[in-house]
Parts: structure tokens; C-alpha cells; sequence
């Protein structure tokens, strides 16, 4: 433990002095420029997503000419420096008024917006990998290539726990699991909402996502709260053995096969370590359901995402009978699209 | 159960809603629940669905169990008038959404977000996360989109869904007795004559807590026809005092204005 807390000191003291370049809405707004200046240059960005149209969504079910618009405004509130009523820019900037000269400052250049333009749209690299976050509930979490930007789905886990800890009061105080952390968006999410005696234990074999990590668990001021442990799923977690309260994962699961066909922004820039489920996909998945029972507390409750339908059933039918007697409650929870997207359950309680 | 608000708030929904049917078989709440409406003209289903379906409460998704349903059929009860057979709120007569904690008055809207074309989750990164609330009761429907996260998007739709049930929900005022609430106080400039001290400074259309006292106005501006003179009598103002607030927000003026031409008095401006 004591080994373990030493590591997790250097990895913090190696991690969260910065993330090299750092998100561009933490940078010093160091840039002057005017509104008309900025005013150019969006209408010069937006001139390049009218030849893309909707083509990316029609080769890869990629992004259209609209959702890229909205992702250049996004992309200006975050250089753009606020003014001092802290009313957003925004609006003037697509309303020309009088006071066009009126000095700006910007957290990145004219220049180095044009790059980051283009390559969003020439190379699709990812908007939040652009930007170096990534909204997700109420969070802004620090994002940056080699860590998996967290989806909107996933966002409802943090929801299940809430329901559960209302109900059963003990897990509040208990030791949770986020495994395969990733941006530590799950850890941070359920940090948040356990009862001062709660802890979260999340573990990434990346360490690049286990630095970005402990980095989002800094900023929000959880760090005795949450442990950023970097290793393989519960290998670092030999300490917590049937002491969890709880166990969430959004493990990779995509089916290897599907990988090629993925939607550019994914499959030629997010970690294939953190989509690349195995030949069914189910490989990690059955792995944390084999080890759960020996993690968790009686009474415990575990949540996992999967890739849709067909893996629900699987595992949900793989926990009652398989693995019969181990878990209870066991229930299939669907995502904001109405696809079957989560296992949830409990561990059995010994009679 | 009294339906005098009933029947106008759902007069000002221009959507008349005379009688409620609701076929709740036996084994409640399997297999199916339905929902009619009954108006002169004919029987309109309104809204069936098998206990299967989801109904998407703001902490998550919540399998049709019976307190959703309950909720959903009070309100649907309540806004046609009628009685649930569910006194266990106790007369919802009077029912007051604005003042609603959130959980409660999400048990009786639907929420849609994006409708996949795709398998979701990892596969995708596709900032589709906006969020469309409608309340069952009154058919009301909020929307946002603008917001980079979902659950921001939501909180935005509620907001937004408070503010168009404070434009849209109509209480019943008795002049006779009538003074104002501390909500409509709020919102009242300093110089308002029946405004104590205690109310703190005025709330302006940015604030939250703006609805409330919107709705209370509006509430106040139906009873007196739409008068701007006679709103300024009960609220301590001038007419031009009373106007200028009216006009200090747009949302707030387009519902004022509705009302005045339904009372046939040209719109403010």
C-alpha cells in the first residue's frame, strides 16, 4: 500500500504540472486581436465545411456541415476571452456592430486557429482533441490524444450510481472501482456524489490516460478522494479484494472486426487500446464479470457499459446462470438513444 | 376535484382538452395503459404505451414502474379535470408546476434526445446531445442544443421548460383579495409603493427566479384583461413603470401581448 502510494506521488508529480500543449481554454490569452479580425477569420473556417456537407456522414456516419458549425463556435468560446460582464462574444461576432476595433485577447493564435481548423476538418482529427476537453455532465475534463474522449452515453452511469447510493445508504461511504479510467470522467462523476467516508480506486494500463487522469482528478480537487492506479483492471487493486462497494467500467468493446469501419475521428485517432474489444468484443467484459465476485462486497453493486443489445443479453445471461448465484438484480439498462447499452446487479448477500 | 383552474389553463393551451379516459387494466401496470381524450367531436388517444416503454425521469431512465405512472396519470388527470382516483398528493387543483421540485415535475414529462443512427457509444464521436423535454400535461415542449455536454442541455431544457410553464399555466387570480406574492414583489422595481424593504433587490429577466414572479404577473395581467393601468393599481406603480417592466423582457411581453389581443387592446411596444 505504502509502495503503492509512493507511485501514485511520483505519477502525480509527474502528470500534473501540465499537459503538454495544455487546453487551449487554460492558456494565458496572450493573443490580441479585434473582433473583426476574429469575425474574418470565422467566416474564412466556416467556407470549409460547406464542400464537406454532409459527405463525412455519408462515407462514416461522420460529422455534417451543421454539427461543424456548431463545433467553430464551440472552439471561439474557448479562445476567446470573455469580457468582463461575462457575456459571451459570440453574438456580436454574427451581429456586426460600431465597435468591431474593440481589442480582444485570444488564448491561441489567429494563426494556430487556422491549423487547428484545418485540421479538424482535412484530417478529422477530433474537436475535443483540438480543443483538450471535452464536456461531459457537468465536468470539463482535459483530454488529449492517446486517451478515449468520453461519450455522452456514458454519462448516465454516474445517474445509476446516484439511484443506488439514494437507496442504499451504506455504498455512500464505500471504496468504488472505475476501471480503464481513461479521462477519469466515471471516478470524478461518482467522487462527486459518495458521502465524505467514499472513495474511488480508478485503474488505466495507458499511462498516458493515467496521467491525464490523476491531471482531471486535480482540477477538481478530489485527490483524496480518488486514486489513479495504473495497471491491468483489478491487478492493482489486489488491496480491495470483496472490500467494493461498487465497480463501474465502460470497457473497450467494439468487436475487432469493426474497427476499420469505425467513423474517422475514432478509428484513425482515438486509442485502439481503449476500443478494440477482441473478436466479439465481449473480452473485456467477460473478464470483469469473472472477476467482480471476488471484488465486490456482499450487497456490492457493479455497472457496465457494452455495445449494444447482443452484449447486454449475453452478459446479462452469462451473471444468472453462468455465474449462477453470485449476483442479483441483475438488469439491462438502456442509453439515451433507447439501445440497450448497460449490465447492472448486485452481488448476492449470503443467506 | 374543482377544475376552474382546468379549464383555463387549458383554454390558454388552445388546446381544449374536455375529459380524460384513461384504460388502466386489471393487472396494472401489465400489459397496457392508454389514454384518451374525450371532446365534443370524438374520442382522441392521446398517449398508450406498454409497460415496456421507458419514461426517462432526470436522474435516468426509469422502468415503467407505478410511481411513474401514477404521476403521469395525476397529471394528465389534473390538467383535464378530472379525478385520478390517486388522492395520495392530496387536491391538486391548484397545481402549481413552477413550484414543483424538479424530480416531481420530470415524472410527468417525456424526454428524447438523439435518435441514433448508429450503434452509439464508443463507436461514435458525434456531439449529437440535444435534449427535448415535453410535459405530459400540458403538451408543452422545451428543447436545447447549444450546450457542449447532454446533462447540460437537459438542465437548460428544464429551465426552459419552467419559464414557458410560467408564459403558458394560467392561475386563477381573486381580485377581490388580491395582493401580490413575495415572487412578484421581487421582480418590481425599487419604487414600487406596496414593495417592503425586505424583498431585496430587483430580480431581473437573467435571474431564475425571474419565472416565478413572470408567471405571478402574468397571472395578475389575465385577471385584469390584459389592463396595464389596472395591474399598475394593485402593484404600487405607475402605468409606464408597469410597462416598461412588461417590456424589460420578450418572452414576458409576446405573453402579455397575447393576452391583450384575445382581449382586443393593441399589443405594447
Amino acid at each position: 500500500m505504502a509502495a503503492a502510494a509512493a507511485a501514485l506521488r511520483r505519477l502525480s508529480a509527474s502528470c500534473c504540472s501540465a499537459l503538454t500543449p495544455p487546453p487551449l481554454f487554460l492558456r494565458p490569452p496572450t493573443y490580441p486581436s479585434t473582433v473583426s479580425h476574429i469575425r474574418k477569420w470565422k467566416q474564412w473556417a466556416k467556407t470549409l465545411t460547406p464542400s464537406v456537407g454532409s459527405s463525412f456522414a455519408a462515407l462514416d456516419n461522420g460529422p455534417d456541415a451543421t454539427l461543424l458549425c456548431r463545433e467553430l463556435n464551440w472552439l471561439l468560446d474557448d479562445v476567446v476571452v470573455h469580457q468582463q460582464d461575462d457575456t459571451s462574444l459570440l453574438p456580436i461576432l454574427d451581429h456586426p456592430r460600431q465597435d468591431d476595433s474593440q481589442p480582444v485577447y485570444l488564448r491561441a493564435s489567429l494563426d494556430d486557429l487556422c491549423l487547428m481548423w484545418n485540421q479538424r476538418i482535412h484530417q478529422r482529427r477530433p474537436f475535443q482533441y483540438i480543443v483538450g476537453c471535452q464536456h461531459w455532465r457537468d465536468l470539463v475534463l482535459c483530454v488529449q490524444e492517446g486517451v478515449l474522449i468520453p461519450r455522452p452515453e456514458t454519462e448516465l452511469i454516474v445517474d445509476l450510481v446516484s439511484d443506488v447510493i439514494r437507496e442504499h445508504s451504506d455504498l455512500k461511504d464505500g471504496v468504488w472501482a472505475d476501471l480503464g479510467t481513461g479521462s477519469g470522467a466515471l471516478a470524478i462523476g461518482i467522487g462527486r456524489i459518495l458521502a465524505n467516508g467514499g472513495k474511488v480506486v480508478a485503474t488505466d494500463l495507458s499511462p498516458a490516460a493515467a496521467a491525464v487522469a490523476s491531471y482531471n482528478v486535480q482540477r477538481y480537487n478530489l485527490q483524496d478522494k480518488i486514486e489513479i492506479r495504473q495497471g491491468s483492471w483489478f491487478e492493482p487493486l489486489k488491496d480491495c479484494q470483496q472490500k467494493l462497494a461498487g465497480l463501474v467500467s465502460n470497457p473497450p468493446y467494439i468487436p475487432s472486426h469493426h474497427i476499420a469501419g469505425l467513423q474517422a475521428e475514432v478509428g484513425m485517432h482515438e486509442p485502439r487500446l481503449a476500443l478494440d474489444g477482441g473478436s466479439e468484443g465481449m473480452d473485456y467484459l467477460l473478464h470483469l464479470c469473472n472477476e467482480a465476485a471476488s471484488m465486490l462486497k456482499p450487497g456490492g453493486f457493479f455497472a457496465f457499459e457494452t455495445n449494444g443489445k447482443e452484449h447486454c443479453q449475453l452478459l446479462a445471461d452469462y451473471l444468472s446462470n453462468g455465474l449462477k448465484g453470485s449476483f442479483s438484480e441483475i438488469k439491462i439498462v438502456s442509453d439515451f438513444a433507447d439501445i440497450p447499452r448497460f449490465v447492472t446487479g448486485f452481488r448476492s448477500v449470503p443467506k | 376535484m374543482s377544475s376552474s383552474f382546468c379549464s383555463k389553463s387549458l383554454v390558454a393551451l388552445s388546446r381544449p382538452l374536455y375529459s380524460l379516459t384513461l384504460t388502466v387494466p386489471k393487472s396494472f401496470p401489465s400489459p397496457a395503459l392508454s389514454f384518451s381524450v374525450n371532446r365534443p367531436g370524438g374520442v382522441i388517444p392521446i398517449f398508450s404505451a406498454a409497460p415496456t416503454r421507458r419514461l426517462l425521469c432526470n436522474r435516468g431512465f426509469i422502468c415503467g414502474g407505478g410511481s411513474v405512472w401514477k404521476s403521469v396519470i395525476s397529471g394528465y388527470a389534473t390538467a383535464a379535470g378530472v379525478n385520478s382516483g390517486d388522492d395520495a398528493d392530496g387536491s391538486q387543483s391548484d397545481v402549481d408546476y413552477l413550484r414543483m421540485p424538479e424530480e416531481k415535475l420530470m415524472s410527468q414529462c417525456e424526454i428524447d434526445t438523439f435518435k441514433s443512427s448508429g450503434p452509439g457509444g464508443q463507436h461514435r464521436n458525434k456531439r449529437e446531445t440535444a435534449v427535448r423535454i415535453r410535459h405530459l400535461p400540458t403538451g408543452i415542449v422545451a428543447q436545447a442544443a447549444e450546450d457542449r455536454s447532454q446533462h447540460m442541455n437537459r438542465e437548460s431544457a428544464i429551465a426552459r421548460l419552467r419559464t414557458l410553464l410560467a408564459l403558458k399555466v394560467r392561475k386563477r387570480v381573486d381580485l377581490e383579495s388580491y395582493s401580490p406574492p413575495q415572487e412578484l414583489l421581487q421582480i418590481l422595481p425599487a419604487k414600487s409603493t406596496i414593495r417592503g424593504a425586505d424583498c431585496g433587490p430587483q430580480i431581473g429577466p437573467k435571474n431564475p427566479k425571474f419565472a416565478l414572479g413572470m408567471q405571478a404577473l402574468l397571472d395578475l395581467m389575465y385577471a385584469v384583461d390584459g389592463s396595464v393601468s389596472e395591474a399598475a393599481k394593485y402593484l404600487g406603480l405607475s402605468t409606464g413603470a408597469v410597462s416598461r417592466l412588461i417590456l424589460s423582457d420578450d418572452s414576458l411581453r409576446a405573453a402579455v401581448n397575447q393576452i391583450r389581443s384575445s382581449k382586443g387592446i393593441k399589443p405594447l411596444k
